[in-house]
């Protein structure tokens, strides 16, 4: 299990939910500042993580990897923006050297080089961007702007809940949100909203984040292709044992505009907290207790927790009462 | 073909219970694969009651419909479709018609017997055919017990089959 350790670098949901106050869906876009574009991030999982991935993306290539064979430019150009963003934020950690077309990019972490022939996708054995991204622990996205939509064509995903990008593979936005009870506080339907939302607002050098969670019993990989394994999992859960099984599992999203394809490229950030950890910050705890304890029956369904909420609020209760009885 | 075109599905907005004549059309194009539709071909034909250009093309065999792609090649802009056959038929004119630049909203469908109606089995990535009521099937390739949803992939041809372990089933 790939818990955060580093809390700082943990993307707690609830931030911008008012105290006191419930989550339901809604356009939760917030543009990202100036100065906090670039979406790579090394964690201390970092080595763990990276080695996981690369073992369902061996293990599971169908599952976890799909493209359309026309979108190889547009792979080429998330390759060279994720480089420069890994070099410009970590240079300690990774280094590119061009020769003309001839790139060497070096990951120091793990003590590897990739050379290839930028722009030929015959100079590497994998797909450009399922090549770099086995670099970087985020799952990757490319929804490439068609008539008014938004098109899944390529997509590499090992962490994203409830993501397969064997089935969503040339959906339309509105398709892959269909199992979501997509609907705001008033009952408004969300998805053709956040859609016109992302064409019109996500530009080149303006990119937009945003923060998705669940909840999960004792499992890393909850995805529908495994459903028969992890669902009966799910009962397992128990006000004692909660801590230590339940986990929050937080996506950070970002949605960058690709200045040639026009694409936007969707990436997610996917960490974990147990349950007992959020003792380590007591306003966490008080607030998830809150939020959990008053979460739609339909939004519990579709995030696949309803068999296991219950248990879990009950040990938050119990958790909040003790601290409170501690410093008290 | 393009990925993102329109399949014919069983739940298709262009299958109809029987034929509606629009009247805005420049022209009207019948295929008929179907000799045992040539009632509801004549009710159509009746409808348009010379107002309207109109074609019947009638498919007897499998060659003849090999020639469906340069007839919807040749049409003009703003040619309505109708198209009478049977399930598999209607699928492959169906499939040359999108091909040709028809829109769904420029094809009507009128399926003779069945509708089909498929299943993906998220386990092993087995498409099969379900019968039109069923919620739960089988695969027949890895045997896991499938729940079907109303979810419809064009890219994969079917409908969303969800793997579960029918020992913790629940009723919710
Ligand atoms: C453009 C890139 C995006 C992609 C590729 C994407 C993809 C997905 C996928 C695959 C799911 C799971 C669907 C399933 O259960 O089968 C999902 C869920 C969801 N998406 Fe998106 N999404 C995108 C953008 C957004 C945006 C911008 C928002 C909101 C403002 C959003 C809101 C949601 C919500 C609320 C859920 C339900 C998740 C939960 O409650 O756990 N998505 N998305
Ligand atoms: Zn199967």
């Amino acid at each position: 299990m790939y818990e955060s350790t580093n809390l700082d670098l943990f993307p707690y949901p609830f931030h911008n939910i008012k105290e006191g106050s419930n989550y339901r869906y809604s356009n939760d876009l917030r543009k990202l500042e100036k100065d906090h574009t670039n979406c790579v991030v090394i964690t201390p999982e970092y080595e763990k993580q990276i080695k996981r991935k690369r073992e369902l993306l061996k293990e599971q290539p169908a599952v976890r990897f799909q493209s359309y064979p026309h979108t190889m430019a547009m792979q080429w150009e998330v390759v060279e923006m994720l480089i420069e963003m890994a070099v410009d934020r970590y240079p300690e950690h990774f280094q590119v050297e061009k020769n003309g077309n001839h790139w060497t990019f070096h990951n120091y972490i793990l003590n590897e080089t990739e050379s290839f022939i930028f722009g030929d996708a015959s100079s590497i054995e994998l797909e450009p961007l399922d090549l770099i991204g086995r670099h970087f622990t985020t799952d990757f996205v490319l929804m490439v702007h068609r008539d008014d939509n938004l098109y899944l064509e390529v997509a590499q995903e090992s962490y994203a809940a409830l993501f397969s990008p064997h089935w969503n593979k040339g959906m339309t936005f509105d398709e892959i949100h269909a199992p979501v009870p997509f609907v705001s506080r008033t009952g408004v339907p969300l998805a053709e909203r956040v859609r016109n939302f992302l064409i019109r607002n996500v530009l080149p050098g303006e990119p937009w984040t945003r923060i998705n969670w669940n909840l999960m019993a004792n499992r890393w990989d909850v995805n529908y292709e495994t459903f028969d394994t992890w669902g009966p999992t799910r009962f397992l859960v128990t006000p004692e044992n909660a801590g230590d099984l339940v986990r929050l599992r937080v996506e950070e999203q970002f949605f960058y505009r690709m200045p040639r394809s026009n694409a936007i490229l969707f990436v997610l950030n996917t960490q974990f907290l147990a349950m007992k950890d959020l003792v380590l910050r007591p306003e966490w705890l008080n607030q998830t207790y809150s939020i959990l304890s008053d979460i739609p029956k339909p939004m519990a369904e579709y995030k696949g927790f309803s068999p296991f909420i219950e248990p879990t609020v009950e040990y938050l209760k119990n958790l909040v009462e003790k601290i409170e009885f501690q410093t008290n | 073909m393009v990925y993102s075109n329109p399949v014919l599905f069983d739940k298709s907005v262009t299958i109809v219970e029987k034929f509606t004549v629009r009247q805005d059309c420049r022209k009207i194009l019948i295929i008929s694969a179907e000799p045992k539709e040539a009632d509801a071909i004549q009710q159509l034909i009746d409808e348009i009651n010379g107002q309207t250009e109109y074609e019947l093309i009638e498919f007897n065999d499998e060659t003849q419909l090999s020639h469906v792609n340069e007839i919807l090649d040749q049409q003009k802009m703003g040619t309505q479709l109708y198209i009478s056959a049977k399930w598999e038929d209607a699928v492959s004119i169906f499939a040359a018609a999108i091909e040709a630049g028809f829109s769904e909203g420029e094809i009507q469908t009128l399926i003779s017997g069945k509708k089909k109606r498929y299943v993906y089995c998220l386990k092993c990535y087995h498409l099969q055919e379900a019968a039109a009521e069923e919620t739960d099937i089988v695969c027949d390739h890895c045997q896991i017990s499938l729940e079907i949803g109303p979810f419809f992939s064009r890219e994969r041809k079917g409908y969303i089959g969800y793997p579960y372990n029918p020992a913790f089933a629940t009723t919710n």
